[in-house]
């Protein structure tokens, strides 16, 4: 730890960092990985240098997570070899990897729930016999957090702490092991653009010092700000392998990594006329819960509002009391009039307002189940078809949402990212609800699924659906938003109307949240 | 977010071993369901073998006997679907409990306040008095209701103080034995006894099924057994439990507070075992003593997970649990083994059931 340089972040260009460059550090030759009949990798080549960073892209199920999780030793090639600083790996276990100095941080969380942050830390990197003190932990993550600019609360426990505060923690412990390798599977998927661009920084800084890295995004903006080199997959090959991303401009990515000219990232409403809105249709008065401070929002039936801000602000309470998941404090949220019950999932549902969870795999999805099953839940009958029939019934629906999956026997385990959020959207938007609560419900999606699933929230709105969007990527809330609201330490800050202020709208999230985050 | 903390969810508690038994005893297909348990019993009986050999007899004859007593003795089958009873009982609520993944195993306390309630009922002063067929329905209700409360007990000090309920429900089994130690000595004790016992059931007594020696206690356990499988299948509850079973928090979100699946499984598998309390006594002991504790409750586990969690399962594993019991009886007798070699069988079957579900889910991995 004391070798880093405790200064700001390392600012300095691509050129310097060759001077640093060791090599390869990782590479991967042919690999190959099949699940059943699914090819996930066809003979994947990817090499990885000291004091680069290397972008790994492709639509969802492309590979790209299945080569990272080889790399860390959690899942093993079927064929290929793997050199690790010089010499081949001949055994792919987690454990062995990370002592040689390979971190990934998942896309999914890892974190010991009902431990601290601090806790957390020195969990997994303990250094000797006994777990440090809590002095010692609170001071380790103090450090890490001074040395990235990521700030984390270590007062409560993991499992309370925000999406977006969980993932800088998975950073910090990956961080805090000091790998020469380090893997970052969608890093960003949750973070905020002010945040994005802190962790690319980081990255920067951490590539200077000469450690290899290789992050798996979406964003193309962050490949042109942040990566040195670019792979793209698609279905398990590589479209693009190993370049500079200099040599390339963001439509030829874009179109490589979905297989067709890229289309407007949104779809834009800016034009849309604002005549049809019935008022008043999602109300939310006095709403109290954990940091949320007796909010009050109103959208209009055909309207979107937007709801920006940088997450830890009260986002997941806002989402866990009007969902009906958690009871607030204070406060209700009534449909078209009519008050929810607080804590009943099943009366939210039947006065129409349908929910898009932030988590699919934890509120929208029982990943154990068949996805007859998950398209029942919330909505199960007293008594239940057959089997047989269930399964049957659900063709439709999946077909109409181009869930691409093995059929509705399936598991909701076996779904890509992009297909769990389509199997979600299809029980949730069946039956035109009157409003929806969509959080974040694009994250970690690739751009031709993001499209797919802003257009159908789009439709549903010209439908008469209040829909209230709580996002974090800023661009995409003011293509899709009539009106956006930046909360902001669990108050609301505006409205802003369009066109929208940029500066305006950052500040507002900037200003209240650092009051929030000392 | 710092004071209004909710109670942390019994669910999210580390999965300890039942968890990871319970997960993978309905995780695999066919060969999993039916081959693993199957394979169990067989290693189980040839490494029971080993030790009948060391005793001085031969594992051959002795299996023959245990075989001929069940099959082709006079009361074997009678005797085997006796013993059945309470264990498909008590093994139905714990498989239905364990499906939600809470794993309480106190069903040995909930069997006997249930016995309890139900003989205090049927022997007091003026009920006894009631036509037989109200008598028989009102006493074993009763038990059912004492067993779901006792149980909810448990459930309840989990969803509102996060107590765990494995640790719960077993200590309030030894609450339900000093309450039976009290019940037989003062609270519904004989007067004209000289040992700590209830009155005789007497008119409550549980009649024998037409043409067996078997009482009608083990017609209810059979007819429950599709009842739960199709609760299981088709009805809402159903869902609910292996729902929560999966991910509680999805159910939270969509369908239903998830502590009340937690309640509502606690209570079936409490009503079950105080009903299972009540039919032993009404229909084999014929009134409560003070040794009623014979370990059907923990027993019922093995039977749970031999049968995969699944109603029919649990029926045959109920069977065969109770066979091996009634044929060793015989065995023991004719060729003066030690009492306790059918516990080490049953032990060995668990460990086996364990190994078994543990290379079955390798294997799947590594196909």
């Amino acid at each position: 730890m004391t070798a880093r340089p405790q200064s700001a972040l390392d600012r300095d260009g691509p050129g310097s960092r060759g001077a640093t460059s060791s090599g390869a550090l990782v590479e991967m030759r042919g690999i190959t990985r099949n699940f059943g009949d699914t090819h996930a990798l066809r003979g994947v080549d990817l090499t990885l240098r000291g004091g680069e960073i290397h972008a790994l892209l492709g639509s969802n199920g492309a590979g790209k997570t299945t080569l990272v999780r080889i790399l860390a030793g959690l899942d093993r090639p079927d064929a290929g070899t793997v050199d690790l600083l010089g010499r081949p790996v001949a055994r792919f276990d987690p454990k062995a990897l990370r002592s040689q100095g390979v971190a990934l941080v998942q896309q999914h969380f890892t974190l010991v729930p009902t431990l601290s942050a601090s806790q957390n830390l020195v969990l997994a990197r303990p250094e000797g016999i006994l777990i440090p003190g809590a002095r010692a932990a609170r001071d380790r993550l103090n450090t890490l957090i001074e040395y990235t600019g990521l700030s984390v609360r270590d007062d409560v426990p993991a499992g309370r702490l925000s999406v977006g505060e969980q993932q800088r923690l998975e950073l910090l412990r990956a961080l805090d092991a000091d790998a020469r390798v380090l893997l970052l599977d969608e890093p960003t998927a949750v973070l905020t653009d002010q945040e994005a661009e802190t962790l690319l920084n980081v990255c920067r800084t951490l590539a200077a010092e000469g450690r290899a890295l290789a992050f798996i995004t979406h964003r193309l903006a962050e490949v042109f700000d942040g990566a040195d080199r670019v792979t793209v997959l698609a279905e398990g090959q590589e479209v693009i392998s190993d370049e500079l991303v200099a040599d390339h401009t963001r439509a030829g990515l874009a179109s490589a990594m979905i297989g067709q000219e890229a289309s407007g990232t949104f779809t834009d409403r800016s034009g849309r006329s604002s005549e049809n809105h019935v008022a008043r249709r999602l109300v939310v008065s006095g709403l109290s819960l954990g940091r949320l401070e007796a909010i009050d929002l109103e959208v209009a039936g055909g309207e979107i509002l937007g709801v920006a801000g940088v997450d830890g602000n009260g986002q997941f309470d806002l989402e866990a009391a009007m969902s009906a998941r958690s009871i607030p404090d204070a406060g209700s949220v009534a449909v078209d009039g009519m008050v929810l019950e607080a804590g009943n999932p099943r009366h939210r549902r039947a006065q129409g307002l349908a929910y898009i969870p932030s988590d699919r795999y934890q509120f929208g999805l029982i990943r154990a189940m068949e996805l007859a099953d998950n398209l029942e839940l919330g909505r199960v009958p007293r008594w239940r078809e057959r089997r047989a029939a269930r399964r049957e019934g659900s063709v439709a629906a999946l077909d109409h949402w181009n869930v691409q999956s093995a059929g509705p026997a399936a598991q909701a385990s076996t779904l890509s990212g992009g297909n769990a959020q389509k199997l979600v959207l299809a029980r949730e938007l069946n039956g035109e609800p009157r409003a929806v609560l969509a959080c974040y419900p694009t994250r970690g999606l690739d751009p031709n699924a993001a499209d797919t699933v802003a257009a159908r929230l789009v439709s549903c709105a010209d439908d008469g659906a209040a829909v209230l969007w709580i996002g974090a990527e800023l661009d995409e809330l003011l293509a899709v938003s009539d009106r956006i609201v930046v909360l902001a330490g669990g108050s609301v800050v505006g409205p802003f109307f369009p066109p929208y202020d940029r500066a305006a709208l950052g500040l507002a999230m900037a200003g209240e949240a650092s009051d929030d985050q000392p | 977010m710092t004071a209004t903390v909710t109670p942390t969810e019994p669910a999210e508690e580390t999965p300890g071993l039942l968890a990871r038994i319970a997960h993978r005893a309905t995780a695999g297909g066919p060969i999993n369901q039916v081959l693993v348990p199957l394979a169990a019993v067989v290693a189980a009986l040839v490494v029971g073998a080993v030790f009948i050999t060391f005793d001085g007899s031969n594992p051959l004859l002795v299996y023959r006997e245990i075989v001929s007593a069940v099959f082709t003795g006079r009361r074997g089958f009678s005797d085997t679907a006796t013993a059945a009873t309470p264990l498909i009982l008590i093994g139905l609520g714990y498989a239905i409990a364990y499906r939600a993944r809470v794993f309480t195993i106190g069903a040995e306390g909930q069997y006997l306040v249930g016995a309890v309630v139900g003989t205090a009922w049927v022997t007091a002063g003026g009920i006894s008095d009631m036509p037989r067929f109200p008598l028989i329905m009102s006493g074993l209700l009763l038990a059912a209701l004492g067993g779901a409360l006792w149980s909810m007990l448990a459930g309840w000090l989990g969803v509102r103080f996060g107590a765990n309920i494995v640790i719960s429900s077993l200590m309030l089994v030894y609450v339900a034995e000093a309450v039976l130690a009290w019940a037989v000595r003062d609270g519904i004790k004989d007067p004209d006894s000289f040992v700590n016992q209830s009155r005789q059931i007497g008119p409550a007594t549980l009649p024998d099924l037409p043409g067996t020696s078997t009482h009608i206690g083990f017609a209810l356990a059979v007819l429950l057994v599709p009842v739960a499988a199709v609760l299981m299948a088709r009805h809402r509850g159903g869902f609910r439990v292996t729902a929560y079973g999966h991910n509680p928090s999805a159910l939270d979100a969509n369908e239903v507070r998830s502590k009340t699946v937690v309640l509502l499984v606690m209570v079936i598998a409490g009503a079950l075992a105080g009903l299972a309390g009540m039919v032993e006594t009404a229909g084999v002991s014929g009134r409560l003593g003070a040794q009623a504790s014979v370990n059907l409750g923990f027993e019922a586990i093995i039977v749970a997970l031999l049968g995969r969690l699944n109603p029919v399962g649990v029926l045959f594993a109920g069977l065969s649990l109770a066979g091996l019991t009634i044929g060793f009886e015989s065995a023991q007798r004719e060729f003066d083994l030690p009492s306790s070699l059918v516990g080490v069988i049953t032990a060995l079957i668990v460990v086996f059931v364990v190994v078994g579900d543990a290379l079955a889910s390798r294997g799947k991995e590594a196909a």
